[in-house]
Parts: structure tokens; C-alpha cells; sequence
């Protein structure tokens, strides 16, 4: 009942999964990789709060829910917790993590100083490029996170930004 | 003597029941799993200052028949835990006991990636271990 495996075959897999699904099952339709990896992360999000919640008092609010999610529930997870913790109080919760642990090993492109004319359009779309490969590997956490809140009885909508790499904010929206 | 133990989902959808007296009616204890759901709803939401905390998890006696005590648990997921036990003089710390071994079985069964939430728990070591764990139970209180 208590295997165990290394941390780094866990991250390996994930990368796996979301090159394995963008580029080989879904290569001709890659829109539907993201909602596919998103529902894969709902499931395993779903069974984790099942055994992270075990010994544990009920919780009474939403935002009691949502401080589980960034103390135990993450650093059951990636051995940290979430660094920063913003509510709007109606509902919407940023929860920003300074060096997320799926994305440390994703290469961060540096600015360049000047920019030659010519080549601007083609450096906007290189950008784009690695932006959308970088938040291909953000459906799966944002999956984990809604099927974590969803087993607690809050339904909710989950995105992440990347705006500066290695942090990764994500907001949770909850739905009336 | 356990009579049986259920569990129900968090939209009182059952999903799993297990008798352990050839003699009862099945169909009567599901009609007890089924007003103790309401003792349930009702302790959950109007909280009586006096016994049970406001957030534990283990509820206690939920009501006494003629014949059977019901005991109730409900998880972080809202997911109900029900007991129904012929002993009449029952420990409250064994059935804690009981329903925390409980809790970790059911969260094992749930935790396979064929489970489907929602659906009837269908795992023949889930029932193994529900079985252990009744046997456990019934021997300590026997002593």
C-alpha cells in the first residue's frame, strides 16, 4: 500500500503527458489536447483532497477551503506552499507560486536588448510560440486545483498566468 | 454485532452498502441508512452547541431504534459514513476507531483510476478490508 516513486519520474511523466498529448494523440487537433490534460488534472485533483482531507475538521467557509488548497494540499504536492494569497472577497482568489515546481525546468526566453526591425514580426510569434508551449503544461495544475475545490463542495473555474516565469499565478473564480 | 455499514455520496446517491446479518431484511436497512440521512442533514446543519463540535467529522449516535444504533461520520467531501450496530452497549472511542479505518480504506477504493466518482463502489478489496475491519471491531468489543 506504500510505494513510493521519485520525484523526478513524477515530474518527467507530467511532461510527458502534455507532450504526448499535444503532439502525437491529438497532433491534428491540438484544442482539444488542453480540455482533455485539464480533465485528467480534475480527476487526480479529485481522489488527492479525498486522502488529504483525512483527520481533519470540516471547513467552514470557502476561504478556509481555499487556505488548505495553499498550505497542505500544495505542500502535500511540491513540498512548498503557495507564497501569496490575494481575494478580491467576491469570489475570485489569486493564488501565486514563486517557483513552481513543473516549470522550473522550462527555459525562460531572455529579452534581447536591441531588436532589429526585420526581424520583429518573427520574434513576436517565437514568444507566442514558447508562451503557448509553456501554458500547455499549466492545464494539469489548474485541473488538480478545481478537482480539489469541486470535492469540497465549491465549483469553480481555474486559470493560470505566466506573465513571469519561474512564478505561476492561478486564479480560481468561484461560481455563484 | 454490525448489522451493516454504508457509505453515501455527497448528493445522498449510494454508494455502498454491505449487511453482515443473513437474518435482517436488506430492504430494512436501507430504510435505516435512509432516515439516518436526514438526522445527518439536520446535525450538520443546525449545529447544537452542546455534545458534538461544529466541524468534526465523527457524528456520533445519530438516533437508537428498538433493535439497532446508527452512528454517522461525515467527511471533508461530504461523503456520509453510516453504522448500524445491535450491540447495545458500544464504546464511543471503538467506533471512532472503526470509522478511521473506514475512512482510509474507502479513500484507497476511491483513489483507483477506474473508480468512477459517483459511482457504486465496486472493489473486491475494498470489501475485503470493510470485512477485516468489521471482524476487528466485533472481536474487540466481544471481550
Amino acid at each position: 500500500m506504500g510505494r513510493e516513486v521519485s520525484e523526478s519520474c513524477v515530474d518527467s511523466l507530467v511532461i510527458e503527458m502534455v507532450s504526448a498529448y499535444c503532439n502525437r494523440f491529438y497532433a491534428s487537433k491540438p484544442e482539444l489536447a488542453a480540455p482533455r490534460i485539464e480533465a485528467i488534472g480534475y480527476q487526480v485533483g479529485h481522489q488527492l483532497s479525498e486522502r488529504y482531507t483525512i483527520e481533519r475538521p470540516r471547513f467552514s467557509d470557502h476561504l478556509e477551503a481555499i487556505k488548505f488548497i495553499c498550505k497542505d494540499f500544495w505542500s502535500e504536492l511540491f513540498k512548498k506552499q503557495i507564497d501569496n494569497l490575494k481575494t478580491n472577497h467576491r469570489g475570485t482568489f489569486v493564488l501565486q507560486d514563486n517557483r513552481f515546481r513543473w516549470l522550473t525546468r522550462v527555459s525562460i526566453d531572455p529579452s534581447p536588448a536591441n531588436t532589429d526591425l526585420s526581424q520583429e514580426p518573427s520574434l513576436a510569434t517565437d514568444e507566442s510560440k514558447t508562451a503557448q508551449a509553456t501554458s500547455m503544461h499549466l492545464y494539469f495544475p489548474c485541473g488538480i486545483i478545481r478537482g480539489a475545490l469541486s470535492n469540497l463542495g465549491i465549483p469553480c473555474a481555474v486559470s493560470a498566468d505566466i506573465s513571469n516565469l519561474p512564478a505561476c499565478s492561478f486564479v480560481v473564480r468561484i461560481k455563484a | 454485532m454490525i448489522a451493516c455499514v454504508a457509505v453515501v455520496g455527497h448528493q445522498n446517491n449510494p454508494l455502498y452498502l454491505q449487511s453482515f446479518t443473513e437474518a435482517d431484511d436488506a430492504l430494512k436497512l436501507h430504510h435505516i441508512v435512509h432516515c439516518s440521512l436526514d438526522v445527518i442533514d439536520e446535525r450538520v446543519n443546525n449545529p447544537k452547541k452542546s455534545g458534538t463540535t461544529l466541524n468534526e467529522a465523527f457524528l456520533g449516535l445519530l438516533y437508537p431504534t428498538e433493535n439497532y444504533k446508527i452512528y454517522g461520520y461525515l467527511t471533508n467531501t461530504k461523503v456520509k459514513f453510516i453504522l448500524v450496530t445491535t450491540d447495545l452497549d458500544v464504546k464511543d472511542a471503538d467506533v471512532r476507531n472503526f470509522f478511521r479505518k473506514f475512512h482510509l480504506a474507502y479513500v484507497d477504493a476511491v483513489s483507483n483510476p477506474f473508480h468512477v466518482p459517483g459511482k457504486k463502489i465496486t472493489s473486491r478489496t475494498f470489501a475485503e478490508r470493510v470485512s477485516n475491519i468489521v471482524n476487528t471491531f466485533w472481536l474487540n468489543t466481544a471481550v
